[in-house]
């Protein structure tokens, strides 16, 4: 048993460096060395396999050893230009400074690490770390800003943890190797990152110092995911307006200020004791959330940038996290300590005490009691001379002098060896490595995407999670990008499970937001619209079971507002679906803007059209002196009189309240018109209720099919993607082709077989030029004749063939399947096809060919190579 | 036509008839038969149409106050009038009559459509008062000057136009020379002007055209001008220092003054009299200015107050909107419970609580109705005793300024007294070395006589001096009790007002209640 264990050890080690190596293969995308052969496991029994089994799986492989620094032999050097493999004088004679610069350096501070001054590259040459940057500016302008390039940086590069975490690497590979294998470490990434906030103008440094724990792991799990955070509100200062000098005094205010103070005081109570209650909570999480103690804490080699004020338009310093591509204020107690920074002119070393993180540092390169500088005559050495001196006297360490004496004064850094970074634009655009990117947040995970990576065109994905563990789902947001139905944002609340859709303008039925919980109609939903894109200026309808609101704006009827009651439908035949049975409708309720150019009392504000009780009721608009407005009442119910006669129209059928009495209004005959348009009114309001069911029916037809489809538009400008413009150009260029051809024939020089048999570059006699011109006519009319005589013989060819087929199918006629008369059928019609164009062709030919006999000689005639001839013509 | 009806019988427009022709053109139907119960009132037509009925003479129509359209074409008329009522008339025809002057149509501001085809027109006037007009058909007429032409050219919103059978319509220019001086005529006898007509018609007539409007142009400037002059004075009225800003009082003191005119060519005197003009015209300069700065300052506090009140009235309109819609939400609902109840004495109940109700809703608009003329009555107190210290302080001001004045002409007085005297003294001597004008020398008779004539002098230049200053303080007194008058009398208007709208709605409520019982007592 104790052997087995061991062997079922050995075969876990095995396994496990299998795994490791195989995902090392599969990330370099390099398999250099043949896979190895796995391990005869023949000698172990099925129950031994199956413990091993479980055995393997409760194996946790440790994540640092899936991701391992991509290593020396992994990368192709042969490719790389001169400057990676060999140093340049003025690089040896700057390393000689470095290293001298590093061995006083280690002699008056003997306390502190060795410098990282001059990592081994790709080809195993040291390079000083400052000529590792390399100042570009990239042709996009999206990395023109610091926050957009960090981003990309973080977006672009797969992190790869040091191979030891307490020491600085003992290679820097250049950014284009860098760049070619999407992955680095930390001093790989600020590297890059600097080169590009260099090139694009920032005051930007390369900083080697300590981090901690989660930074240096880029592990945000801790971190609060910056789009879950809503903007806090801009809190709006009410402008006190001063009391005018005839403002009203308010009526005196009879209630007792005792009372009210209690009152408030109680409030305050219960407030205070909510809040404690809620700080109770929120420090209970908090400790939960705690990070462990980490064990070498202030002794995580880690490497960022740093970005001073001063160039474009920069306020105050700031740190830039490559691995996240977030910025830090330089006060944060993330960041544990500084060693040194670099940026491509120089090298400062960090003289000042990091017990308190990096807060107190001060950033004045310029002050050499604080940074000691290894170059002199750069642009940061710029502090007054005077105040060097006092330092210098002030000093008894002469450490600031270091370094100095034995190098040249004017020495300046050379120029970088590493080769211009280039980023293509479809890397540029795929960003994340293999266009993928799962980054995990504090209760939050946001997976992202290239464009067109996805076939429905989601870009980005935010999960948020109830608990830290991230198990709960509490609501999913996605964006998508390049929809046909511009759809941009679906959110989706796994609580409540409402999804809200939200759309750019441009969909066919103008949604701009689409809020549902289920895509059956007649359910809840609110459709909201881009208003001036329909022509109905429809701004919103709100969906329940039983009712339906919308509201409009813009209108030339000034309808505002339209409330649809319903009833549940009455229950028929199975056979009528939903659009062919519309639910009863119990109320319309119609609010209209007012309308300037009617008289207020005149100006309907409200109708409601009762259907049930056949009642519709009318409210106007208040006029501006007054607190009432006028209201209608039309009872429509048409009734008959005693002697059976309709009764048109009595008093009692309109009930009126009006402010300003008038006299036109109470005549019946002014009411029975006015109930007459309202009845018409009535049936265009129950059209226009059905329509928008209808409406909302295709709506949601069309959203399905666009879902199922998700077709993604492709710009005009994107020649790579779009099809369409691809087989255009692709014909035009054949076309061309064809064209180019063509041009090609007809300059095919008819007279240069005969010329060439003459001697070059002799003018022609009129004897040798009527030979030549007669050889040449004589020629082209012995091959029309030729091909005159080839089609002659094809087209006799033919004709004898089919003669002999049907001689044969009237021999054997009796004898024949139906599929052999078939195909003598077809043969036949196939020939008589043949014989037929031959015929036409012979004829042609025959048209055409003393004209093209002409035409030649025509040509001839003018061919200024034959210029003998015309002279005697002439 | 017409001529062949000349033989028969004119009729008169009389009641019979009108009446006849609203029966017949007004509602059919079913709303006929209402409109027949009930009578139509001519006031309530909108249109009527009076055609083929000889009429001689248009007479009665002065009840169709709204009339917007009217047809009184084929008659006989001969003269247009009594259409002086119609004012909402914008349709009128009056085509195949024997109208053969334009006239009786100045209160017709809205008329747009005005036909007079086949008539005896010979010119195109008294059309002033029409300028709203859009189509005008004259054809078939005997206008035969083209210069009526220019006439329409003060009509902006004119489209359309038809002269064809008219005299003029023969003339071989005719139509360029109505597109080029009508450039905005759009239909020209019942057919578009094309563009390029349009633009030979232009270039023909440019000159003519040009000199047209330049004359029109010319014409419009000083109409501005003389309109701009008139507001600024206006301006300066009402601040009470019209004609203050110049040497206008100065002058009108000497106007009516013979001996201070007389006096002015002794010697010594037109130089005192331009160094007293100097002097006074900054008085008067001072006043105009200080007029204007108070002028501006009432206006302020006339605005500030005005939107004040304006406020608290919205606040409170707001605060009794609420109410009622609190107060009809409730009813509403309390109502169709009523409704639906079948017993009696819970019915009898239920009523007794919504009139409770009603007189609850009452009491608060009252109140707040009340409170509101509290507060108003207070800041229009204040307003007033504002205004009128800024009134009475401004009448102080310019009467000091006006004692200056008077000062100075004291001083005047004086001095011109003493060289009165002293020349009289001269001349007494014989000394009198200058020529002085004969009217001048018939003072100089004895010292009574000059110091009267220099007495009556300055007592005109005082009471001048007094005049304008009674009239300032009196017109800004009265304009003053005006406004605080104007202000009181608003407030009450609308205080009453609201009272009944107050009154009007809460019967209302209350009667439908009242219909309520009665009609489930019935049922």
């Amino acid at each position: 048993m104790e052997v087995l264990r061991e062997k079922v050890e050995e075969e876990e080690e095995a396994e496990r460096e299998e795994a490791a190596k195989r995902a090392e293969w599969a990330r370099t995308e390099k398999m250099m060395r043949p896979v190895e052969v796995r391990k005869e496991e023949t000698t172990l029994t099925q129950e031994m396999l199956r413990d091993l089994e479980k055995k393997l799986s409760e194996i946790q492989i440790p994540i640092s050893a899936e991701l391992p620094a991509f290593t020396k032999d992994t990368i192709d050097i042969s490719k790389l230009p001169v400057s990676y493999k060999t140093n340049t004088p003025k690089e040896e004679h700057l390393l000689q400074v470095a290293d001298n610069f590093s061995r006083q350096y280690s002699h008056l501070c003997p306390d502190r690490v060795p410098l990282f001054l001059h990592p081994l590259n790709e080809c195993e040459v040291p390079k000083f770390v400052s000529t590792t940057l390399r100042p570009t500016l990239m042709p996009y302008p999206e990395l023109y800003n610091w926050d957009s390039c960090a981003q990309f940086v973080s977006d672009f590069l797969t992190m790869v943890p040091l191979p030891d975490p307490l020491k600085p690497p003992s290679h820097l590979y250049s950014s284009t190797t860098v760049l070619n294998y999407q992955k680095g470490n930390c001093f790989d990434f600020s590297t890059m990152l600097c080169s590009m906030l260099i090139g694009s103008g920032y005051d930007a440094y390369c900083v080697n110092g300590y981090g901690s724990l989660d930074l240096c792991h880029m592990d945000l799990t801790r971190e609060v995911c910056p789009l879950t955070v809503k903007p806090k509100e801009t809190v709006q200062k009410e402008e006190k307006v001063l009391p005018k000098k005839y403002t009203i005094r308010p009526p005196r205010d009879l209630c007792s200020r005792f009372e009210q103070e209690q009152e408030v005081k109680k409030q305050q109570e219960i407030r205070a004791q909510e809040k404690k209650q809620l700080r109770e909570e929120e420090e209970r999480l908090m400790e939960a959330e705690k990070a462990k103690p980490d064990a070498l804490h202030g002794l995580r080699v880690h490497s960022w940038v740093l970005v001073l004020s001063g160039k474009r338009e920069v306020p105050e310093n700031f740190f830039i996290d490559a691995f996240t591509g977030h910025s830090y204020s330089t006060q944060d107690e993330r960041f544990l300590g500084i060693e040194s920074l670099w940026n491509h002119k120089n090298y400062w070393i960090n003289m000042q005490d990091c017990w308190n993180c990096c807060k107190d540092l001060i950033f004045d390169l310029g002050d050499p009691v604080r940074w000691e500088y290894m170059l002199l005559g750069t642009d940061k050495s710029q502090l007054s001379l005077t105040e060097e001196d006092d330092s210098g006297i002030n000093d008894e360490d002469d450490v600031e002098n270091l370094g100095k004496e034995d190098e040249d004064k004017s020495f300046d850094m050379p120029h970088s060896w590493v080769e211009q970074i280039e980023i293509s634009p479809e890397a540029f655009e795929t960003r994340c490595p293999n266009g993928k990117k799962v980054i995990q947040y504090k209760r939050a995970k946001l997976e992202k995407w290239a464009p067109y990576l996805n076939s429905n065109g989601l870009v980005s994905r935010l999960t948020t999670y109830e608990d830290l563990e991230c198990t709960n789902i509490l609501e999913i947001k996605e964006w998508y990008q390049n929809r046909e139905d511009m759809l941009e944002l679906k959110h989706i609340n796994k609580t409540t499970d409402l999804k809200i859709d939200y759309f750019k303008p441009g969909h066919p039925q103008a949604l701009r937001v689409h809020s549902y919980k289920s895509m059956q109609p007649e359910m809840d939903r609110v459709i909201e619209f881009y208003e001036t894109a329909r022509v109905d200026g429809l701004i919103k309808r709100e969906e329940t079971a039983r009712t339906m609101t919308e509201y409009y704006q813009g209108r030339p009827d000034f309808l505002s507002y339209r409330h649809a009651n319903f009833r549940p439908r009455v229950k028929k035949l199975a056979l009528s679906s939903a659009e062919s049975n519309p639910r009863p409708i119990v109320k319309i309720t119609e609010q209209f803007f007012r309308n300037p150019a009617k008289p207020a009392e005149e100006d309907v504000a409200e109708r409601v059209f009762l259907l049930a009780e056949e009642r519709i009721q009318l409210r106007y608009h208040c006029r501006d002196d007054h607190i009432t407005a006028s209201k209608r009442e039309f009872l429509r119910r048409t009734e008959v009189d005693s002697k059976g006669n309709k009764i048109i129209m009595t008093p009692d059928m309109c009930i009126s309240f009006e402010v300003e009495p008038m006299e036109h209004t109470k005549k019946l005959l002014y009411q029975y018109e006015a109930m007459m348009h309202l009845k018409r009114e009535e049936k265009l309001s129950r059209h226009q209720v059905w329509e928008s069911e209808l409406e909302v029916l295709e709506i949601l037809k069309l959203r399905e099919e666009e879902e199922a489809a998700h077709t993604l538009t492709i710009s005009i400008y994107d020649t790579k993607r779009n099809e369409k413009s691809k087989e255009y150009r692709e014909a035009m260029e054949r076309v061309m082709h064809e064209e180019h051809l063509r041009q090609v024939e007809t300059q095919l020089d008819y007279l240069a077989p005969f010329l060439a048999q003459l001697p070059p570059g002799e003018k022609l006699t009129r004897w040798q030029a009527v030979r030549l011109k007669d050889e040449c006519l004589s020629d082209f009319k012995q091959r029309l004749i030729n091909k005159a005589n080839l089609i002659q013989a094809r087209f006799e060819k033919e004709t004898q063939e089919l003669q002999k087929k049907q001689q044969w199918y009237q021999e054997n006629q009796v004898t024949l399947t139906p599929e052999d008369e078939d195909l003598y059928l077809s043969y036949c019609s196939q020939a008589m096809f043949r014989i037929r164009i031959l015929e036409q062709r012979l004829n042609r030919h025959k048209e055409l060919a003393p004209l093209k006999y002409l035409a030649l000689e025509e040509k001839l005639y003018k061919d200024p190579r034959l210029g003998e001839l015309q002279k005697i013509f002439a | 036509m017409n001529r062949l009806c000349d033989s028969m019988e004119p009729k008169v427009m009389d009641d019979d008839m009108l009446k006849l022709a609203v029966g017949e053109q007004g509602p059919q139907e079913e709303a006929g038969q209402l409109a027949k119960q009930e009578g139509i009132l001519f006031k309530d037509v909108l249109s009527l149409q009076l055609d083929f009925r000889n009429i001689l003479r248009i007479d009665n129509l002065w009840q169709f106050e709204n009339l917007r359209k009217l047809q009184l074409d084929n008659n006989i008329i001969e003269k247009i009038g009594g259409l002086e009522n119609l004012t909402h008339l914008v349709w009128l025809d009056l085509s195949f009559n024997n109208i053969e002057t334009i006239e009786g149509l100045d209160t017709l501001v809205n008329l747009e459509d005005l036909s007079l085809f086949n008539n005896r027109i010979s010119k195109i006037d008294s059309l002033d008062a029409l300028v709203k007009l859009q189509v005008l058909s004259l054809g078939n007429n005997q206008i035969d000057n083209m210069m009526n032409i220019v006439y329409l050219r003060r009509f902006q919103c004119l489209r359309t136009l038809s002269l064809s059978g008219n005299p003029i319509s023969e003339a071989e220019d005719y139509k360029m020379f109505i597109c080029a001086y009508l450039p905005d005529l759009v239909y020209l006898d019942f057919r578009r002007i094309d563009d390029h007509t349009k633009e030979l018609a232009e270039a023909k007539h440019q000159y003519s055209i040009d000199e047209l409007k330049h004359r029109e142009n010319l014409m419009q400037v000083r109409l501005q001008d003389e309109r701009a002059r008139q507001e600024e004075l206006e301006k300066h009225k009402t601040a009470f220092v019209e004609h203050l800003n110049g040497s206008f009082l100065f002058d009108s003191m000497y106007a009516e003054d013979s001996e201070g005119n007389k006096l002015s060519y002794l010697p010594g005197v037109s130089e005192l009299l331009e160094a007293y003009k100097d002097k006074f015209v900054i008085i008067c300069m001072n006043i105009f200015e200080y007029g204007l700065k108070q002028q501006e300052k009432r206006k302020i506090e006339l605005d500030t107050f005005s939107e004040c009140v304006h406020e608290a009235i919205q606040e409170n309109q707001e605060q009794g909107k609420r109410k009622i819609a609190q107060f009809e939400e409730k009813h509403l609902s309390s109502l169709s419970a009523i409704r639906e109840e079948s017993e009696l004495p819970n019915i009898e109940k239920m009523i007794l609580e919504c009139s409770a109700d009603v007189s609850e809703l009452f009491n608060e608009l009252m109140m707040l109705e009340m409170q509101l003329v509290e507060q108003l009555e207070e800041t229009i107190n204040m307003f007033e005793r504002n205004i009128v210290d800024m009134v009475g302080l401004f009448i102080e001001n310019v009467q000091s300024l006006m004692a200056q004045c008077r000062d100075l002409e004291n001083h005047h007085h004086e001095k011109l007294l003493e060289i009165s005297i002293s020349t009289l003294e001269k001349i007494v001597k014989g000394d009198l070395d200058e020529d002085l004008p004969d009217d001048l020398r018939a003072l100089f008779v004895d010292k009574d006589t000059i110091v009267n004539a220099v007495g009556a002098s300055h007592d005109i230049h005082l009471l001048k001096i007094d005049n304008r200053e009674d009239e300032l303080v009196t017109r800004i007194n009265s304009w003053c009790t005006r406004l605080v008058d104007k202000i009181h009398k608003d407030e009450i208007m609308r205080n009453r007002k609201r009272v009944k709208e107050i009154n009007q709605y809460i019967d209302h409520m209350q009667s439908e209640l009242d219909n309520l019982e009665y009609s489930d007592i019935l049922d």
